[in-house]
């Protein structure tokens, strides 16, 4: 099944609609393989057990154990390495580590442009706003294409669509009057249209940015999500 | 020329452009979840097999690939196959070499997913060049870092900050129409980023 998603959108007049967005992809990479067609598959494997990592055999043979490793081969587990990796299952480790089996303690770390921590404090939740009470809006940012794509980074694309003929003509009416002005216009979530919006609970913020295209009888509506500026770090300014 | 230049042929004349990588970090910094112990010590990250024989630390692991006898396959013995198992012709990278550039519509940006920017530090620009870019217009070019089997879509622009270099894939859809909804290939929303900062506008 396609993974449409539903997005709660007004135009520019204020009137709202629920309507349905998926993310565009891009050309799968060509596939890697043997000349003449061979197929080839990516493996993980182990390629050492806990006794042949460095500190193991640091703690057991010395600092220079390296005449050892050519002697004896210690640092290789016949037992382990070469097997494959399979499913596996996250973990966490304490400073010691145990593995936990309680719940860590969970902070949020800023960190500056210089790397520098700037605070640390208790997470915050950010709920999904786009399939919310109210609306993406438009803004009264309405710039035009060219000048939208020297500015921002457009990362992400999801294509609008419509669930209906009724919102086919609220898409395609929308799609055409940016179409005609050759202009992306700013949308926003929140009560007026500020917020950034976020497509799933803490996920990333993003400015979002509608662009619409017709061609005869149809319509293309690509909402362009930013979070990133072209501009320079201040210290290459 | 250089060998780390992005190098631009355009109308006949060429520009070469040093480059590094830009990144949200860089401009806004980032914010990360971090996870601690009783002791209130940093935890790290580790995977259990999944019949929870082997717990997997940092530095356990390889990977590589093997072909259907299970041998390792080293990465100069690999080619590209198109879809019907041809040998794709290799691309070398472009960096030091001259590309082609041409002027590109505003929505051949906006139909390509961008995941490198680049700052363009100009070493040998062309005032023509310079000239069409502050003009508001956009460069296209073909761009591969380093040599694979498929080049990517570049663009040089020109904004009050400086120049940039955008890269990456287009983007496949299809048109609405009335009677239908555009066939859009299953796949995982995948959020690439987990920083919650946001410092633009």
């Amino acid at each position: 099944m396609p993974q449409l998603r539903k997005l709660h959108l007004s135009n520019a007049d204020g009137r709202d609609a629920t309507v349905l967005f998926a993310p565009l992809k891009t050309d799968k990479p060509p596939r890697k393989g043997l000349p003449g067609g061979g197929d080839v598959t990516f493996r993980r494997y182990l390629a050492a057990g806990e006794k042949g990592l460095h500190s193991a055999l640091q703690a057991k043979l010395g600092d220079d154990y390296g005449q050892a490793l050519v002697d004896g081969d210690p640092e290789i587990d016949l037992e382990k390495v070469g097997r494959e990796i399979g499913s596996t299952n996250v973990v966490q480790l304490s400073a010691s580590g145990e593995v936990l089996y309680a719940a860590p303690q969970v902070v949020e770390v800023l960190l500056g442009p210089d790397g520098e921590e700037k605070e640390r404090r208790a997470p915050l939740d950010t709920p999904a706003n786009v399939n919310d009470e109210l609306p993406i809006r438009w803004t009264g940012r309405q710039m035009p294409r060219a000048d939208v794509v020297r500015r921002f980074l457009l990362s992400r694309s999801m294509q609008v669509q419509h669930v209906d003929g009724l919102s086919f003509d609220y898409l395609f009416a929308m799609a055409k009057q940016l179409h005609d002005a050759d202009a992306m216009v700013l949308v926003g979530a929140g009560p007026k249209g500020r917020d950034p919006l976020v497509f799933q609970v803490n996920g990333s913020p993003y400015r979002g940015f509608l662009e619409g295209r017709v061609d005869g009888e149809r319509y293309l509506l690509l909402l362009h999500l930013s979070n990133m500026e072209l501009k320079r770090p201040a210290e290459t300014t | 020329m250089a060998a780390r230049q992005i190098v631009l042929s355009f109308k006949g004349a060429q520009s070469a452009f040093g480059f590094s990588k830009l990144d949200r970090s860089k401009l806004y910094g980032r914010r990360m979840r971090q996870l601690l112990d009783s002791e209130g010590h940093a935890c790290s990250r580790a995977a259990l097999t999944a019949d929870g024989s082997t717990l997997i630390t940092a530095g356990m692991t390889a990977q590589g690939y093997f072909d259907n006898e299970g041998r390792m396959v080293s990465t100069r013995e690999l080619v590209g196959l198109d879809e019907q198992g041809n040998t794709l012709d290799p691309v070398p990278s472009t960096l030091g070499v001259a590309q082609e550039a041409r002027l590109v519509d505003a929505s051949q940006v906006s139909d390509t997913r961008v995941h490198a920017v680049y700052m363009l530090e100009p070493e040998d620009l062309d005032p023509q060049l310079h000239d069409v870019l502050r003009d508001g217009q956009i460069l296209g070019f073909q761009f591969n870092y380093r040599a694979d089997f498929k080049a990517e879509s570049a663009f040089v622009v020109l904004n009050d900050e400086g120049l940039f270099a955008l890269i990456g894939k287009p983007v496949q859809y299809t048109w609405s129409e009335l009677d239908t909804l555009p066939p859009i290939d299953e796949g995982e929303d995948t959020e690439d980023d987990d920083s919650l900062d946001f410092g633009m506008f």
